[in-house]
């Protein structure tokens, strides 16, 4: 086996190992402080691994190693195949998850140190237990291995969304995230059933005809609608910021929201077949980007901010890979996951430091915490899309590929989502940073080191990963220009305008009537309209035919039953005053009998 | 003479008829000592059935066996239970209708089967068993049957004797004596009885 | 032959009325006689008509077991007549439960 190899495994083993052994050993998981620096020194080593393996694709960008084991043969055909896979786009995509996780971990260590002991070692657990899921994702050689991933880093959602289970609020953020991605799942599951019927594997790139391709891309797709928080399945992750905020920058900021963004680079030969499933993704990316900007515009809350707009650029990810432009996606899907891991980390030093969520207790922090509020700023107009910034680049790879797909609606909309970013991150960062000091600002104490560390380290990707977009584009294998075009020029001045607008709007306090002509659409899209559509869904999609199939069972299957039972105890009341206890009624019926035998007894 | 010869015999069929209808009248009169009499004399029928037959020692068994004891047998079981002065009294038949129904059904079974059996219009072998040959076959293929037999009658002596002593208040029931594991002392002991009453 | 075995059938179902009609227990035994005799006179019959010893000393046979059943059966009947008061066989039916 290949060093490669091995160290691939070793990705795999070492947070695997580590979940199991605090998960054995409640005396090591109880210590908290002890436990949290192995998960860190695990996810170290896991960086470090990642970096090598990434250092040694961009070397030879190419290449791709794959070994796999036959998994559950069955009549000498395997369900699957368990293994890694290793190419340009799961070692970049390693990479991403492995600083992410990195800084994440480290992060919570300064971030929750005011967790019990106990609490400290579970969280640990679950985020070792995160990166093992993830990777395994990552790494999967097909759908099936990915499926699996997929399932675990749902699971750990639940366990992390809901790591303050007291909290009723946060219990069931956790149970809404797990049963809406699990809706959203059946149809990967479905997908998947499908693609092993008509190819006999599970592998992305067996030949598909097209109309099976659209198929199977439709039912995949509805998984990614699930779990990248593509309208209407977004619901669960605004509600998912009821887990402590590393956690939001790495689960559903950063990484596993980004997993349904992975499947389709990772099918992409299956999605590349299905014309009608890439237009319907082209248009809904683009819609879930403008509806979850102009929700994000009017949210008081700093992280529901982030959230929206977390599906406001997953939106526009899958409106890019609709569109056709794979690394366009992808691209985004790696700056993005850095800025905005950097964004809910910087919020979350400002909540460590104000205790509260909410814009109203902060404002002015500008003074108090001068690193975070420049990370955050970097953060916010490398989203904004602030030319020379990562997000720049990714984002314009994005506008023109939509561009060229000639979608007009679509283009329109991903621009105007990319004026109200820079719009609503402005707010955001002149709300929290800018202003006048809250009460509860007054008290803020800014990071440990063990916070700021990893703003810093995120702060590099931020700034500079746009540069890098030629290497990564030959990790991937595709031809990287970079020009500006007219959409390019456009997004730009958008963008500005947005960041000069918010500022006007808020930071100095002119045209007033702006928010207010935004409040009654935010207002409309805050409520629980969504929740409560899909309540009615549920009542009429769900609950009728749970109600035809539980009259059925109570009259028809049980009603078969009574009738059986009845028809028993008739029989055997009726029976039994045959036995009369007179002798010779029996010998009558032995007589009878016989006479009967004589008669017919064929005596031939 | 053999018994195609007896077939046209109308002594075989005057002898069957008459042992018929003293059975038909053992189980239709009222009295009941009547009934074990024409039993008797039914048995007795029998018995010339088998004397016509050259089986003149199963006649004389039939005789004594059945005549001499079982009919006895059974008078004595109808004075020992009586419970009232009058016997014709109080036996009645019950459902004679249906009864009468499913035995003559019966019987038009038993025609039918006998007539549609084959061979038994056969002649016969002509050959009649003798006494000498019934004794070689019970000492011969059959001495152990034989042999059983007479444990049978002893247990059935034995039985009959634990079954009908008469209980007194003191010892326990014929169900609990059947029960008991001191069994074979209470049989030594029902045998002596029974002794005592035979002298 | 045949006239052996009708006489024989007919005296057998003679017996089988009886033991559907009798009350007394008694009565009873009696139906049952006649209708080993019939049995008897089938096995005489057969035997003389084959020219085998066989018949015969089965009719020996159950002739010995007839006498048995009646000694056992008597004893059933005085016993029942003790605990019951009276020897009606269709009013003993406490099998019925």
């Amino acid at each position: 086996m290949s060093p490669l190899l091995m160290a691939a495994l070793a990705t795999l083993g070492i947070p695997a190992g580590l979940t199991l052994l605090f998960g054995v050993l409640p005396m090591l998981r109880r210590t908290g402080k002890p436990a949290a620096i192995l998960s860190i020194l695990g996810a170290t080593s896991v960086l470090g691994i990642a970096g090598w393996l990434f250092a040694t694709w961009l070397g030879n960008p190419t290449e791709v190693i794959q070994q796999s084991t036959a998994w559950l043969v069955q009549a000498g055909r395997p369900l699957g195949e368990v293994g890694v896979r290793l190419d340009g786009i799961s070692v970049s995509m390693l990479l991403v998850v492995a600083v992410v996780a990195w800084c994440v971990q480290v992060f919570s260590l300064g971030y929750l140190s005011d967790e019990p002991p106990n609490g400290l070692g579970r969280y640990f657990t679950y985020q070792s237990l995160f990166l093992f899921s993830m990777n395994l994702l990552v790494l999967a050689p097909d759908l099936m291995q990915l499926f699996i991933g997929w399932e675990l880093v749902g699971a750990t959602s639940y366990l992390l969304i809901g790591f303050w289970y007291p909290k009723p609020a946060a219990a069931k953020a956790a149970i809404k995230a797990f049963v809406v991605t699990k809706f959203a799942d059946s149809g990967l599951i479905l997908g998947l059933l499908v693609l092993a019927a008509q190819t006999g594997s599970f592998a992305w790139d067996a030949p598909l005809g097209t109309g099976v391709a659209e198929v199977v891309a439709g039912l995949l797709f509805v998984a990614v609608m699930g779990k990248s928080a593509q309208f209407p399945l977004h619901i669960w992750l605004p509600d998912a910021m009821q887990g402590p905020t590393p956690v939001s920058a790495l689960l559903h900021a950063a990484t596993m929201v980004a997993a349904g963004v992975y499947l389709i680079v990772r099918a992409d030969p299956i999605f590349a077949a299905a014309t009608h499933v890439r237009e319907f993704m082209t248009q809904l990316g683009a819609f879930t980007a403008l509806f979850a900007a102009i929700v994000a515009t009017v949210q008081t809350d700093i992280k529901k901010v982030l959230a929206y707009s977390t599906c406001s650029q997953l939106g526009y990810m899958i409106s890019g890979l609709g569109a056709g432009s794979l690394l366009g996606g992808y691209f985004h899907l790696t700056t993005h996951a850095f800025f905005k891991a950097l964004l809910f980390l910087a919020a979350g030093a400002v909540i460590h430091a104000v205790h509260s969520n909410e814009f109203e207790d902060m404002g002015g922090l500008w003074k108090k915490l001068k690193f975070v509020a420049i990370a955050f700023v970097f953060g916010s107009l490398s989203l904004a899309g602030v030319p020379g910034l990562a997000g720049f680049y990714s984002k314009d790879l994005i506008l023109e590929a939509v561009h060229e797909s000639g979608d007009h609606f679509a283009l329109a909309a991903l621009l105007l989502t990319a004026g109200l970013t820079a719009f609503y991150m402005t707010r955001a960062v002149v709300k929290t940073f800018l202003g006048q000091m809250s009460h509860a600002a007054e008290h803020a104490h800014g990071p440990g080191p063990s916070m700021s560390l990893p703003l810093l380290v995120l702060l590099v990707p931020t700034i500079a990963l746009g540069w890098a977009a030629q290497p990564f584009a030959t990790l991937f294998g595709k031809p990287y220009e970079f020009h500006m075009g007219t959409v390019g020029y456009a997004a730009i001045g958008l963008g500005l305008g947005g960041i000069a607008l918010g500022y006007l709007v808020y930071g100095v306090g002119a045209l007033g009537f702006l928010p207010r002509l935004f409040a009654p659409l935010g207002k409309l899209a805050r409520s629980s309209l969504m929740d409560e559509l899909w309540q009615s869904v549920y009542e009429i999609g769900g609950q009728t035919p749970s109600r035809a199939a539980a009259w059925i069972d109570r009259y028809v299957v049980d009603g078969l039953m009574n009738f059986l039972g009845w028809l028993t105890i008739v029989a055997g009341q009726q029976l039994r005053k045959l036995q009369t206890g007179d002798v010779q009624d029996y010998l009558y019926a032995v007589f009878g009998a016989a006479a009967l035998l004589a008669l017919f007894g064929g005596w031939r | 003479m053999n018994l195609e010869m007896l077939m046209q015999d109308p002594a075989l069929w005057g002898l069957g008829i008459a042992t018929l209808a003293f059975a038909m009248l053992a189980v239709s009169v009222k009295n009941l000592v009547h009934a074990v009499l024409w039993l008797g004399m039914s048995l007795l029928g029998t018995a010339a059935l088998f004397a016509k037959f050259d089986a003149s020692f199963l006649a004389a068994i039939q005789v004594l066996l059945y005549v001499g004891g079982v009919v006895v047998l059974l008078i004595f079981g109808v004075m020992l239970t009586r419970e009232h002065d009058n016997l014709a009294a109080f036996r009645t038949t019950r459902r004679p209708v249906r009864a009468a129904l499913v035995a003559i059904a019966l019987f038009v079974g038993l025609v039918h089967a006998i007539l549609n059996t084959p061979g038994l219009g056969d002649p016969s072998a002509g050959k009649l068993v003798s006494m000498p040959d019934l004794g070689m076959s019970l000492l011969g293929p059959y001495a152990f049957a034989f042999e059983v037999l007479s444990l049978l009658l002893l247990a059935a002596m034995v039985g009959a004797v634990v079954l009908a002593r008469k209980r007194d208040p003191g010892q326990p029931s014929a169900k609990k004596l059947i029960r008991h594991r001191n069994l074979g002392r209470q049989v030594v002991e029902g045998l002596a009885a029974t002794d005592e009453v035979g002298q | 032959m045949i006239a052996i075995l009708l006489i024989a059938s007919a005296l057998f179902c003679a017996g089988v009325f009886g033991l559907l009609t009798q009350k007394h227990a008694i009565g009873v035994m009696i139906a049952i006689e006649v209708m080993i005799n019939a049995a008897n006179l089938v096995l005489v019959g057969l035997g003389q008509h084959k020219g085998a010893a066989v018949g015969q000393s089965f009719a020996l046979f159950t002739i010995a077991i007839a006498v048995a059943e009646v000694v056992v059966g008597l004893a059933i009947v005085l016993l029942l007549y003790r605990s019951r008061g009276d020897v009606q066989v269709d009013e003993a039916r406490e099998m019925r439960q």
